[in-house]
């Protein structure tokens, strides 16, 4: 604070000074970057929506994955941020009574299937191979860009998948299953390629909870259905369509979902305790020992929606020649921590948008003003007001002094 | 040279085993049969519930969509078919233009299908051939064609490649009330499933004209369906037979005579069939549903066919589920005492471990016995029990429901109620059918039912059948070895080495003797196949009553049985060694005892049932057939007795006589015809019934073998 008192006194000498402290500010958050991408921040939203069972008896999942698929819609995820893998079409089945439309409850108020679903992964394509695809990114050459989650450090991913499972296993189409190791070893990849910020993984199955075991990735949340031993059941029949067309901790997901909209702050703790077991006939399990924010201050919308925190900055379009400078001196710290040009690559571009506020001090070259500015921003973050305050003082008693000395 | 020795008497487990259970034979087999026998009458504690295996059906899920309009129709159409009877004019045709008219009203595909009767025949080479389609006998005259109606509704988003068919046997000469009615259930069923929007399979309706035998119009019509001959289709559209064509009058409805198809119209594969029957007026106090499940040689429908109509008709519409039961066995005393002696045992069982449930109430026992008596007659019997034993032929489940009021049918005011109540019936169970995916095979094919909700799988029944053969082979394996090593005691007790080498020569002579036995053996088997083929000739001679082609039957076979004797008598009075002499008895039981067990064995794969009953009569006379003569000579108590036990078990042996005791003593004596076993000998051959076989190839032989055992000359 002393220093850039002074600076305030000797103008052009000491930039470089106060230059050397911005860096070394910079220096201090690429290193807390490069532990982890906790301070990374989350930039966007993303959804992958799995049904994984066949047949006409398994509507229900059909109907779970589309609810939640609407859901996610409504609070704010773009459709070309949902991946949806439906493995049957209910809605063109013969049996289904009400052709071209599936419903999650009896009532029929409400068509899932309407105009605007866009269902990536489709029949048989739903596979293991191509969910593990989906997540690691490793997709042939001429699979379409709609079908890939473009994902990147700073997204939010949300999970969802129901079916049949079984003890650390999910089956897949009848014929396949994906067991925990395999899922815990896709997350793993997309967290060493930075593929994502925070993953929520949400499963519907029997024994959900299982699914879940082998998971080791930081930032990854899990909420399953059931525990180990337990059957996942099915909400109510629609004696029309005559099956079941919902499963109960997706029908009290949806019931808990349906109260808010985007605007709302309901955290991840409030929707994680919502669930009854005496109304699902199973225990909802989480696990969250690898997530490091704490469920109360998360709201639901960072997952389910597409909010995210948003930071103010006065000058949008003023900010390249720091990025730049930034950049250079980046690059030179970063090359004795980690080689690699893709991952440096990515970082500094999400640097961009935090070098951007963080050195703002900088662009005090261009004007006054923006330094005054930049000290008052620096003063209105600052915890120790009293300290300036004090200082202020001491600079007008100084000031005083100089004028009755002057006036002499 | 002791120590080189010691090692070679150590043999296999295996075969020390197998050493220990020869030597024991007697013991063991008293064991077995007695546990075999024991854990057949335990079959109906055993039995566990009924359950629907197959996720894909999901019955009663659905809201029977079958509203009073459907059935006020179907009402129409029972008036209209009872009144045509009353007005009793026109062709004998009118009934099948009403039901065709009808059908088509509704939207649906209308054909008939002319068919001619096959009568039933002995061809002693059709066993286990798909009923024969070819030859139709040259005499048919237009009087006997006989007319199916079918009317098919094609699933609206369907793929076409399955259906589920609905049978109704209809006699159009002399209808009654309940056949009426029959038809009305299910064309109330035919005309909301017109109008339904989830159909995956396309519905047959197919109204078996059953003049000629329901049977024979289904399996006529099934033949078409799977099987066409196109030979066949000019015979019946012949000028010849223009008065049987069914031509609507111009007044009629000229849009039904248009739109008539000619040909012969297929849907897809059988999912399943429902054969619709309604019988008289139920003996209860409420409306029952009576199932009939067994199909030729024993062969069952998926028991997921039979769980969903129990489950549906038990909880949906509260109709009481029957299957059939062997009735008099209800009364035995001894029977009651047994489940007694069951429900204590499993009541001390439970006291032990709370975990274990066995044992159920001596009541429930009773019934469960019965019921199980039923399923294993019926089965054992190899005669289809309805009209659907003609789709299993094709691989198709199919089961008869036949559904009684419990008030008489004219009454006005109930017949609304019973046509609802039987169509959301047979409603539920094509919805549950319509959702299944594949065919039915999730659940058993091979079980017997002790109720309609209780079932005993093959993995349990099997072991009452395996216990019961298992001392045949020990038997004659340790007869075998008796037999044989009756010449080389004497030279053992010489250790000689010269010695020793003639012995393997005695031995070696010793161990072919049993070809003599299996001559013997092979000759009785050969008669059998005689005696089996004979009523074929029989049949054919003209004016024969049943009584006097039993006779002629017996008459032959004997004739037969003395003329290989004949052929084969050099054989038997050239034994002439009287120590060898007295162990060919031996010999030859053994033979006679593999060749049961093969036979029973092999009777067991075809028709499991069949072999359950013929082993329970066959295996003890086989086991315990020994020279009457010897045990004269004996005469002590435990030689009287087996005298005694020899000469009732080889009399209850004897097919005829099995047959009449057994229709005795469920029946009552008072009823008894000589004619009868012809009678019932001629269904099983007409029947094409894999039981027929088994009592000519492998009982009759055995028991003739056994007998000539007991009257062996030693």
């Amino acid at each position: 604070m002393r220093f850039m008192i002074f600076s305030f006194l000797k103008l052009p000498t000491r930039v470089l000074m106060l230059l050397l402290l911005c860096l070394g500010n910079i220096g201090n958050s690429v290193a807390h970057l490069s532990s982890s991408s906790e301070s990374t921040l989350h930039t966007n939203n993303w959804a992958v929506l799995v049904c994984t069972s066949r047949f006409w008896f398994n509507y229900r999942h059909m109907a779970n994955t589309l609810s939640l698929y609407r859901t996610v819609k409504r609070l704010g995820i773009p459709d070309e941020r949902i991946i949806l893998m439906l493995a049957d079409d209910m809605a063109c089945n013969a049996r289904n009574k009400y052709p071209a439309q599936v419903f999650n409850n009896e009532n029929h108020k409400l068509n899932l299937y309407g105009d605007n679903v866009e269902v990536d992964y489709r029949g048989y394509e739903v596979t293991v191979e191509n969910f593990l695809r989906v997540l690691t990114g490793r997709h042939e050459a001429a699979v379409p860009r709609s079908k890939r989650l473009l994902s990147d450090e700073g997204s939010h991913i949300l999970l969802y998948m129901t079916g049949h499972g079984g003890d650390e296993f999910l089956k897949f189409q009848d014929s396949e299953e994906l067991q925990s190791h395999d899922l815990a070893d896709a997350v793993k990849q997309m967290k060493e390629k930075r593929r994502f910020k925070e993953l929520l993984i949400m499963v519907d199955t029997c024994q959900a909870s299982t699914l879940f075991s082998q998971l080791h990735s930081p930032g990854v949340l899990a909420i399953g259905s059931s525990m180990k031993g337990e059957n996942s059941y099915s909400h109510h029949l629609d004696p029309d369509v005559g099956v079941s067309v919902v499963d109960r901790f997706t029908y009290y997901t949806l019931a808990f979902f349906e109260k808010l909209n985007m605007y709302d702050n309901a955290s991840l703790s409030s929707f994680f305790n919502s669930f009854n077991p005496n109304l699902l006939m199973s225990t909802a399990y989480y696990r969250m020992d690898l997530y490091q924010r704490r469920l109360e201050e998360v709201p639901v919308t960072n997952f389910f929606g597409s909010v995210m925190e948003t930071l103010h900055t006065d000058s949008a379009y003023k900010s390249h020649r720091s990025i730049d400078i930034g950049e250079a001196k980046i690059k030179k710290r970063t090359d004795q921590s980690i080689s690699g040009s893709d991952r440096r690559i990515l970082r500094n571009m999400n640097n961009k948008d935090q070098v951007s506020n963080l050195s703002t001090e900088e662009n005090s070259q261009d004007s006054f003003g923006q330094l005054w500015n930049s000290v008052l921003s620096k003063v209105t973050t600052t915890e120790n007001v009293d300290e300036f305050v004090c200082h202020g003082l001491l600079l007008m008693l100084s000031l005083l002094v100089a004028s009755t000395w002057l006036s002499h | 040279m002791a120590e080189i020795a010691e090692p070679k008497l150590k043999q296999r487990p295996i075969v020390r085993l197998g050493i220990f259970l020869i030597s024991h034979s007697l013991f063991v087999s008293i064991v077995c049969f007695t546990a075999g026998v024991l854990a057949l009458l335990l079959l109906p504690v055993l039995a566990k519930n009924t359950y629907i295996s197959e996720n894909a059906l999901m019955p009663g899920s659905a809201n029977n969509m079958l509203s009073s309009h459907d059935t006020s129709v179907a009402n129409k159409l029972v008036k209209d078919l009872t009144d045509l009877k009353l007005r009793s004019r026109g062709s004998e045709f009118d009934s099948q233009k009403l039901i065709a008219q009808y059908m088509f009203d509704l939207g649906a595909e209308v054909t008939h299908h002319k068919f001619y009767p096959q009568s039933n025949q002995f061809h002693p080479l059709h066993f286990f051939t798909s009923p024969d389609s070819g030859n139709i006998g040259k005499n048919i005259s237009c009087s006997s064609l006989g007319i199916n109606t079918v009317g098919i509704i094609r699933a609206p988003r369907g793929d076409g490649k399955e259906a589920i068919v609905l049978v109704t046997p209809y006699n159009s000469m002399k209808v009654g009330v309940e056949e009426a009615f029959s038809l009305g259930i299910a064309y109330s069923v035919f005309s909301l499933l017109t109008r339904a929007t989830w159909l995956a399979k396309d519905i047959i309706w197919l109204v078996a004209d059953s003049q000629y035998g329901e049977y024979s119009a289904v399996a006529a019509w099934l033949t078409e369906y799977q099987a066409p001959t196109f030979s066949r289709a000019h015979i019946v559209n012949s000028e010849t037979c223009r008065e049987s064509n069914i031509v609507y009058k111009h007044g009629q409805k000229p849009n039904a005579e248009e739109k008539l198809y000619d040909g012969f119209r297929r849907a897809g594969t059988m999912a399943a069939a429902l054969v619709i029957k309604v019988a008289k007026q139920s003996d209860y106090f409420e409306d029952t549903v009576n199932i009939y499940a067994e199909a030729s040689n024993g062969q069952m429908p998926n028991l997921d066919l039979i769980n969903i109509v129990n489950y549906l008709a038990v909880h949906k519409q509260g109709l009481q589920i029957k299957v059939s039961k062997m009735w008099s066995l209800l009364n035995y005393r001894w029977l009651y005492t047994l489940g007694v002696v069951f429900e204590s045992l499993g009541q001390i069982a439970r006291s032990l471990n709370p975990q274990w449930k066995f044992g159920i109430p001596a009541t429930e026992y009773v019934e469960g016995t019965a019921t199980l008596a039923s399923s294993l007659y019926y089965q054992g019997l190899g005669v289809p029990t309805g009209p659907h034993g003609a789709f299993r032929d094709y691989q198709v489940d199919a089961i008869t429901l036949e559904i009684s009021s419990k008030v008489p049918l004219t009454k006005m005011a109930r017949r609304n109620e019973f046509l609802i109540r039987g169509g959301k019936l047979i409603e539920g169970v094509v919805r549950s059918v319509n959702n299944l995916l594949e065919k039915f095979h999730q659940s058993f094919f091979l079980y017997l039912l002790t109720s309609p909700s209780k079932f005993v799988s093959v993995g349990v029944y099997m072991i009452s059948f395996a216990l019961l053969v298992a001392p045949l082979p020990i038997v004659a394996a340790y007869l075998h070895v008796e037999a044989s090593d009756f010449g080389s005691i004497q030279p053992k007790e010489k250790s000689a080495s010269q010695a020793s080498s003639a012995s393997k020569m005695n031995v070696n002579f010793d161990s072919w003797k049993w070809l003599k036995s299996a001559r013997k053996v092979f000759a009785f088997h050969l008669w059998g196949g005689v005696v089996s083929v004979l009523p074929y000739f029989i049949s054919q001679m003209p004016n024969l009553t049943a009584k006097t082609s039993f006779i002629v039957w017996i008459l032959l076979s004997v004739f037969s049985l003395l003329v290989s004797y004949m052929i084969s008598g050099p054989s038997f009075s050239e034994a002439a060694a009287s120590q060898s002499q007295k162990k060919e008895w031996a010999s030859l039981k053994s033979v006679t005892i593999s060749a049961a067990f093969i036979g029973l064995s092999l009777t067991s794969v075809i028709n499991f049932a069949t072999a359950e009953i013929g082993a329970l009569l066959i295996v003890p006379i086989c086991l315990m057939a020994r020279p009457l003569k010897l045990d004269i000579k004996a005469s002590n108590l435990i030689s009287l007795m087996r005298i005694t036990s020899n000469l009732v078990l080889g009399f209850i042996g004897f097919p005829p006589a099995t047959y009449f005791l057994l229709k005795g003593v469920f029946e009552g004596y008072s009823g008894i015809n000589v004619g009868d076993f012809w009678e019932w000998l001629e269904s099983l051959w007409a029947w094409n019934s894999a039981t027929y076989l088994y009592i000519g190839l492998v009982h009759l032989p055995c028991w003739a073998l056994c007998i000539h055992i007991l009257f062996h000359h030693c």
